[in-house]
């Protein structure tokens, strides 16, 4: 990067929020993803105008940009794909303002998700998307990738929670999207763009969330299945009994026997899949909820169902799903976690369809998630330095994502496009949902260097 | 014991076990939520995957050792934060350790190390001695308050001039205690060996002297070996693995001499280092099985095997905290009986403070080396623990007392710092048990 320009971002940042010695480039070269450019520096802003400055700047010397929140995203979006500069918001993290009162909380977007909890319980609210990543994500990663969590069946996803954003555009305007009311029409519904763009069409710094009362009661419990239709027919069976739970998170063999392997969570090795359910809100209607999941639930083919009657059982009852992740990782040395999604009713065939795909290639696969909402982590277990099983590893995920769209499913339900999946996204939104994207993204960023080459390739540039 | 290895092997040794580990990362992030040095310079050079990636690269060879590569490896507590909240099972740390000794097989050991850990530790009494006339200095000078101007001279030897240093040891604790203490109150119940760190030997030498009062007040026999020499954790820290591997084999050698059922530590870098480190460089057999099997720190010790009554315990008038030494809550996985020992004593008042075990930053040698960051890491400790309202913080680790108190008395506060086992012998004497 030239000197005059190294110049001009200290000049704008200060010189500590500047980096551009290569060890320091290839600490910001890589996320959750398995891929790796190094920037030609990265740069810490602490308010929204440096952020302003520098798009200026980027928009006159034509270098690209890549927002950067903790780096944890599973899709490779804040890889810097053109090099450039690397913008990471580490140093905007700070409570902007909470509002008990209109239930909001206003926040810089480096904020760490898992802090705005402490802060708002006071007040008994709480904020309800929580990304396994909660404690290592910004919320600005979490509106960038529009992030689910484990209770999105109830609850939603990060949109259901975004009032108002302040944006840097492309070439530097600031502009406040959104309303802090419940109810704003003025203008398109322009905050909504911005969740999900995966840093292409915008850098927000400041984000104001919508926050709930904290359920007074909590009911817990875990049902394992012999077989999986049985646990997808309770899935439908409970939906149609009329009863919401907040948390229902599924669990196949393989991974069933990974948990046991790594350690004794007291799961029966031959059970074919588990369910956790959770069922929250005011104590009686709580309870009755999970009666009526009990009933339903034991229709089925079911070998046990257990209620938790304290914390302690119910953070038993959680452990083994608690581990899962961690227990698939140490069957192999390396895994790729995916996050196909499809529509609750389809989920056995799903199952059904990504075991076979797995034994068809010859590599293993893990099977959790939020059964709830249809959205499965399929979790190849792989040896990265085994090319050969690599190779049979990346046919099985094509026909993965080829299996969700077939089923009228996504081919991501929360980790988003990014590099990953760029190559899938035509097959499921077709030519002219691209060209969409495209013209979007030539509105904002004209000269296509905020965040370039992610999502989708602009026409032109090689794929 | 691979003895003639050469450095070209060493250095291809470590790399393998380096690569062996950071090949598990997943680069999930979630190191970033609990490293505290990354905490402190919120770049990702130092987090663990930062770590991680770097050795990547100087594995592959695409990146060679530069002063920047050997600061991010440098930059590392050793607090197993992040191998014990790590989802893949990584242990960051020793990615770490692997490339300081990889690149001490590539720029050689710094004169000033070599003559501290293949000279002096190893000869052992030139540090008796400095001891000794620091100690006595120490005391001519009335401890050295914030204001001396003795001070000036700190930096001379490579520490910052706002430290408060422990009094040192006029008289070593192996020089005032016998190399064997019998059993006391009754038949033998058991041999101790009693390994007591340079910090028991050479600073504080009431902990080893309350280790020895209270196993053979009930009824064990103690044997403190005068040829053992320090365990080899800040030489092996420092990138010196030949350094700490002879001083690791001597030991190992010694011990076994003495026909121990066995053998107690009172610090958790030594104990962590006897139980496990030492597997790293002596080849596994049954003898380093059962010798490590024998090792026990002194709360676990306690907690386990004596039975103390209620009666043999007078009050002690203290509102007490307990902090958790990294190489003793996950190092060993301690964490219940330091406490259960406090809670016995009658009169403590026992608060859990908040974030009890995240490092307080001494981290063996890296608060003299890094002394500033150190320092920023623990003002957080300091904070936990004005916080819990009490007068003491008790813990298990020399550096930890060491830093704490430093840090305490630069905050101008009044919380004493001091060891479980001192505590409880002090329960114990003025019972009239010991
Ligand atoms: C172990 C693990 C578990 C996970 N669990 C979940 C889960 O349960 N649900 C889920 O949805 N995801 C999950 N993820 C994925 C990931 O954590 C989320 O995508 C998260 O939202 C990313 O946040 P981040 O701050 O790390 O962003 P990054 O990964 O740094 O960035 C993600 C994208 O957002 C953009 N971006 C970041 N900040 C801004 C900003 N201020 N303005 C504009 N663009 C920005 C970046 O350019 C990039 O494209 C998980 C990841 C891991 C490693
Ligand atoms: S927590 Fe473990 S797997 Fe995740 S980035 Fe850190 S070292 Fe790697
Ligand atoms: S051992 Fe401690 S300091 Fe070192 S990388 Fe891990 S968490 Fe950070």
């Amino acid at each position: 990067m030239k000197k005059s320009i190294i110049d001009e971002l200290v000049s704008i940042f200060g010189q500590e929020n500047v980096l551009t010695e290569r060890e320091d480039m290839i600490a910001y070269s890589y996320d959750a993803a398995p891929v790796e450019i190094e920037p030609e520096a990265v740069v810490f802003p602490t308010t929204t105008e440096q952020v302003s400055k520098l798009m200026k700047m980027a928009y006159r010397e034509e270098i690209p940009v890549t927002p950067r929140g903790q780096g944890s995203g599973l899709s490779g979006g804040s890889i810097p794909l053109k090099k450039g500069i690397v913008l990471s918001m580490d140093k905007m993290k700070k409570m902007i303002e909470f509002d008990p009162n209109n239930r909001l909380i206003t926040v810089e977007a480096g904020f760490t998700t898992s802090d705005i909890d402490p802060i708002v319980s006071e007040a008994n609210l709480f904020y309800p998307p929580d990304p396994g990543s909660v404690a290592f994500s910004t919320i600005g990663g979490n509106v960038a990738e529009n992030a689910g969590g484990l209770r999105g069946l109830k609850y939603g996803v990060t949109k259901n929670y975004v009032k108002m954003l302040k944006v840097v555009l492309p070439q530097g305007d600031i502009v406040t999207v959104g309303s802090k009311c419940v109810k704003h029409v003025a203008g398109f519904n322009s905050e909504l763009i911005f969740v999900g763009s995966e840093g292409l069409l915008g850098i927000m710094t400041e984000v104001t969330l919508a926050l709930l009362p904290i359920p007074q009661h909590r009911e817990s419990a875990l049902a394992i299945f012999n077989s999986l239709d049985s646990a997808a027919q309770a899935v439908s069976d409970i939906i149609a009994a009329g009863v919401t739970p907040s948390t229902m998170e599924f669990m196949d063999n393989a991974t069933i026997n990974a948990v046991q392997n790594f350690k004794d969570c007291g799961l029966p090795r031959d059970a074919e899949a588990v369910l956790l359910i959770e069922t929250d809100g005011e104590m009686n209607s709580a309870k009755w909820e999970m009666s009526v999941i009990e009933e339903q639930v034991k229709k089925n083919d079911i070998r046990e169902f257990q209620r938790a009657q304290n914390t302690a059982e119910r953070d038993a009852l959680f452990a083994g799903r608690r581990v899962a992740l961690n227990a698939l990782a140490s069957v192999k040395p390396n895994l790729i976690l995916e996050d196909a999604t499809v529509k609750r009713s389809v989920l056995p065939d799903m199952v059904r369809g990504i075991t076979a795909i797995a034994k068809k290639h010859n590599v293993q696969v893990g099977i959790f998630g939020h059964a709830g909402d249809g959205n499965l982590h399929p979790t190849f277990l792989i040896d990265q330095s085994d090319k050969e099983e690599m190779a049979r590893c990346h046919k099985a995920v094509d026909e993965l994502f080829q299996l969700a769209i077939d089923l009228d499913g996504t081919i991501s339900g929360e980790h988003g496009i990014g590099l990953e999946k760029k190559p899938y996204l035509k097959n499921q939104i077709g030519d002219a949902g691209i060209k969409m994207l495209q013209d979007m993204k030539r509105m904002f960023d004209p000269k296509n260097l905020l965040n370039p080459g992610k999502m989708f390739d602009m026409p032109g540039e090689a794929a | 014991m691979n003895a003639h290895i050469s450095q070209k092997q060493l250095a291809e040794q470590h790399l393998l076990e380096a690569t062996k580990e950071f090949q598990k990362c997943m680069q999930c992030g979630k190191c970033r939520s609990v490293c505290p040095v990354f905490k402190e310079f919120g770049n990702e050079l130092f987090v663990a995957r930062g770590k991680n990636k770097i050795a990547q690269k100087l594995v592959s060879g695409d990146l060679q050792i530069t002063k920047r590569v050997e600061q991010a490896i440098n930059e590392c507590l050793n607090c197993k934060t992040c191998s014990a909240n790590c989802p893949a099972g990584v242990k960051p740390e020793n990615v770490v350790l692997r490339m300081r000794w990889y690149i001490t097989t590539q720029r050689g050991l710094h004169f000033f190390k070599a003559l501290i850990f293949r000279q002096l530790l190893w000869r052992k009494w030139p540090i008796t001695l400095g001891c000794a006339i620091v100690g006595i200095a120490q005391k001519v000078l009335f401890g050295i308050g914030p204001k001396n101007p003795v001070r000036h001279l700190f930096p001379l030897f490579g520490f910052s001039k706002r430290r408060n240093f422990p009094q040192l040891a006029i008289r070593s604790a192996q020089s005032m205690l016998p190399e064997v203490s019998p059993a006391k109150n009754g038949p033998r119940k058991a041999r101790i060996g009693y390994f007591t760190g340079c910090a028991g030997n050479l600073i504080y030498t009431n902990v080893a002297k309350s280790v020895v009062d209270i196993l053979t007040g009930y009824g064990y026999e103690v044997v403190i070996p005068k040829a053992q020499k320090c365990n080899g954790t800040p030489v092996l820290a420092n990138g010196d693995y030949e350094g700490a591997k002879r001083l690791m084999v001597h030991n190992f050698e010694l011990f076994q001499k003495y026909d121990l059922d066995a053998i107690v530590v009172a610090c958790s870098s030594c104990g962590m280092s006897l139980k496990k480190e030492i597997k790293v460089f002596i080849d596994d057999s049954p003898e380093l099985q059962e010798f490590t099997s024998k090792v026990f720190d002194i709360n676990e010790f306690i907690e386990k095997n004596l039975e103390i009554k209620p009666e043999q315990l007078s009050r002690l008038p203290y509102k007490v905290t307990y902090h958790d030494p990294c190489h003793m809550v996950r190092g060993q996985g301690i964490k219940d009986q330091p406490r259960n020992l406090l809670k016995m004593i009658p009169g403590v008042e026992f608060t859990e403070m908040k974030n009890a075990d995240t490092c307080c930053g001494s981290a063996g040698s890296y608060c003299i080396t890094h002394y500033d960051t150190s320092i920023k890491i623990n003002n957080h400790k300091i904070k936990d623990i004005q916080e819990a309202n009490v007068n003491m913080v008790a813990t298990g680790c020399p550096t930890c007392v060491m830093h704490i108190a430093d840090n305490l008395a630069q905050h101008n506060s009044h919380e004493k710092t001091r060891f479980v086992v001192e505590l409880l012998a002090d329960s114990m004497r003025a019972a009239g048990t010991i």
